[in-house]
């Protein structure tokens, strides 16, 4: 038999039964529909998060700390490392000197000291707790922050500062453009050693008259960042930024965490942590074996990333999973109608085995009906994943949008993933199909033309 | 020629063992019109449907045109049925979507000869069966003698040398029954075609039929030679 044959032939068949070829074929384009949504979620999910690291230079970053912050157990800069670090005495201090070291090394744009200073943000009437980071102009003029409004400030002295959409969003900004060019009170936290005397001291201890009082800054707004940024590679968002001169220039309290009162007690100065921005992430490798022959800790994104893809990879293939669920039903529904199929052309199979039709021929009549079935549904299935995940994307999106977030892309469609959904269908209804073939070319034509 | 020796087919379940054909020796020469005569269930159709390759022998052997049938294996039978026999059939067995002149062409489908070719060959021997006017109709549309008319086109599309006709008349009336036969009769004379009848109706077959064959439980009961 000639394929064409075989195909139009296929097609006539098929067309005697719409409505069951359509609900079957239905059936198969739910499944896939379902599957590709499932997989182009993950995908859609794994390449935000990569291309936002990439935009955000966090593979090119890394952190240096002064003592192993990654031995400890878990994650939060609040908390004491559980094992006794041994006294600062004889251990390097992450101090100016190591910066300019660090700063020297091949490969290293820039490097900042990790600073935030809790403060009370005043602003439209408002005020919020925060802790504001202290970011160098440039690396605010830099890719990692997306304005969408003004920029970033020109000099690391400027009186200004830059803060995201989504807290002016808090403050009750929505638009803004209005808030540039605004002053923006900073209410620093600093000892007042006026009330450092023994006799307030006592009443501290009551609670009435802690010895600290506020400072206050004005700042103006100069820049409105599209989202919280990272700045780092600490994966610690924050929505408000100020240059260094403007932070030295503030008084306040010598910390931000408790562990930096201790550090401070054991005699240890410097900083606590120092981010490293590289031209590249090629250097990233290098940059912090030199770090740690000068006797520091450092913490690369990077090295973490592999670990984050496994996680993805884990995440497809659960999604997947699901979706494959309605593909095993629909395949089911397949093997189902070419059943019914068979039973209702008994004759007909006989008949085309008297004139002369192989069990190849009948068997290839049954698998081209089966496969036409899984690629339209394939197809079908393509179209319906796409629709259904445009229209959640952009309803996600709507809501979110109300809550300062960007328009984001949940889903992902590459060309793998759409011509694999097509050529799964057609494999998948090609399973279904085999044992129905086989059982198809087995009709005995004796048995299929006797009349009774 | 059509030479059977020994020819036996036994259905066997796990409870019953029915014996249908049993050493059947019988030859036929090409270009003769032989009937096979004798009443239901003494197997006629078996006999037939062993000379047709659509059943295989349980022993003895069958050969056609110098061809072992019994001796091939199931794609040979395939091969065998598509282009060395024609069959038709009491019910006539014409695919009810589809009309006489895909009826007709679908042998030519599994040769796989191209469609325009399917189509002027078909056109043509339902012209010379008498229904060249007729050949959009399906088969529903027909009346039983067009219905087995389409169905020997369809036997006789591959230029077989042998027609297997088992019980053609038996749905028609008599005037149509004899018409069919004349038919068969015609291109037997005509073209040299081997036709293989098997009736019950001795009288109908007895005024066309070269040879009668009369068979009984299975076994040739008498052979005669009418002209």
């Amino acid at each position: 038999m000639k394929l064409s044959d075989h195909i139009e032939l296929a097609f006539s068949n098929l067309r005697k039964r719409k409505l069951r070829a359509f609900l079957t074929a239905f059936g198969v384009t739910i499944g896939i529909g379902a599957l590709v949504s499932m997989v182009s979620f993950g995908k859609g999910m794994q390449k935000n998060v990569t291309e936002s690291f990439r935009s955000l230079d966090l593979f090119n970053s890394i952190a240096v700390f002064a003592e192993d912050f990654m031995t400890r157990e878990r994650f939060d800069p609040d908390e004491r490392p559980p094992a006794a670090v041994p006294s600062g005495a004889g251990r390097v201090t992450l101090d100016d000197a190591a910066m300019e070291k660090i700063a020297a090394l091949k490969g290293v744009e820039t490097v900042f000291p990790e600073i935030r200073i809790p403060a009370i943000v005043r602003f439209n009437e408002k005020e919020e707790f925060r802790l504001v980071q202290v970011i160098p102009a440039k690396v605010v003029s830099s890719k990692a922050f997306r304005f969408s409004a003004g920029r970033g400030y020109g000099s690391d002295d400027e009186n200004s500062l830059v803060l995201s959409k989504s807290f002016l969003r808090r403050l009750g900004v929505d638009d803004p453009e209005t808030a540039v060019g605004k002053m923006v009170t900073i209410s620093s936290i600093a000892f007042d050693f006026s009330r450092l005397n023994p006799l307030d001291l006592a009443a501290a201890l009551g609670g009435e008259k802690l010895p600290f009082r506020m400072e206050d800054y004005d700042l103006t707004v100069v820049g409105v960042t599209e989202s919280m940024t990272f700045a780092g590679p600490m994966p610690i968002q924050s929505d408000i930024f100020i240059p260094p001169g403007t932070s030295e220039r503030m008084k306040k309290l010598p910390f931000s965490n408790i562990w930096d009162i201790f550090r401070a007690r054991e005699g240890r100065l410097g900083y606590s942590a120092l981010n490293v921005r590289l031209s590249s992430p090629a250097y990233v490798e290098p940059v912090k074996r030199e770090v740690s022959e000068m006797g520091f800790q450092s913490f690369a994104l990077a090295d973490q990333f592999e670990e984050v893809q496994r996680g993805f990879l884990v995440m497809d293939m659960i999604l997947a999973a699901v979706g494959m669920i309605a593909i095993v039903v629909a395949s089911l529904g397949i093997v189902n109608t070419m059943v019914m199929s068979i039973l209702e052309r008994y004759s007909e199979i006989g008949i085309m085995k008297a004139v002369g039709a192989s069990d190849r021929d009948i068997r290839r009549i049954f698998f081209f009906e089966s496969s036409i079935i899984g690629s339209l549904g394939g197809v079908f299935g393509l179209a319906l994943g796409w629709v259904v995940s445009g229209i959640i994307n952009r309803v996600v999106n709507y809501f979110l949008a109300r809550q300062g977030v960007p328009f984001i892309h949940y889903f992902s469609f590459p060309v793998w993933l759409c011509l694999g959904a097509v050529v799964f269908a057609v494999a998948v209804s090609l399973a279904a199909g085999i044992y129905p073939a086989m059982r198809a070319a087995r009709v005995d034509p004796v048995r299929a033309l006797r009349h009774d | 020629m059509i030479r059977i020796s020994k020819l036996s087919k036994i259905y066997a379940t796990a409870k019953v063992r029915v014996v249908a054909l049993q050493d059947v020796t019988l030859s036929l020469e090409d270009g003769v019109f032989a009937a096979v005569t004798g009443a239901s269930g003494s197997g006629k159709s078996t006999f037939l449907n062993l000379l047709g390759g659509l059943d295989t022998p349980t022993a003895g052997m069958i050969e056609v045109g110098g061809r072992k049938i019994s001796e091939m294996n199931r794609e040979e039978l395939a091969l065998y049925r598509r282009s060395g026999v024609g069959m038709i059939f009491q019910s006539f067995n014409l695919i009810p979507g589809r009309d006489a002149l895909e009826n007709v062409a679908l042998p030519l489908i599994f040769a796989g000869i191209p469609k325009r070719e399917r189509r002027k060959r078909s056109a043509e021997m339902l012209a010379r069966v008498g229904l060249g006017e007729r050949m959009r109709h399906r088969p529903s549309e027909l009346s039983g003698g067009e219905q087995q008319r389409v169905a020997i086109a369809r036997a006789l599309i591959n230029n077989p040398r042998v027609l297997l006709a088992d019980e053609p008349t038996g749905n028609l009336d008599s005037r149509t029954a004899r018409e069919i036969i004349t038919l068969l009769a015609g291109l037997n004379r005509d073209q040299g075609l081997t036709v293989v009848l098997v009736t019950h109706e001795e009288a109908l077959a007895g005024e066309f039929a070269h040879r009668g064959v009369r068979l009984h439980d299975g076994r040739v009961e008498t052979q005669e030679k009418w002209r």
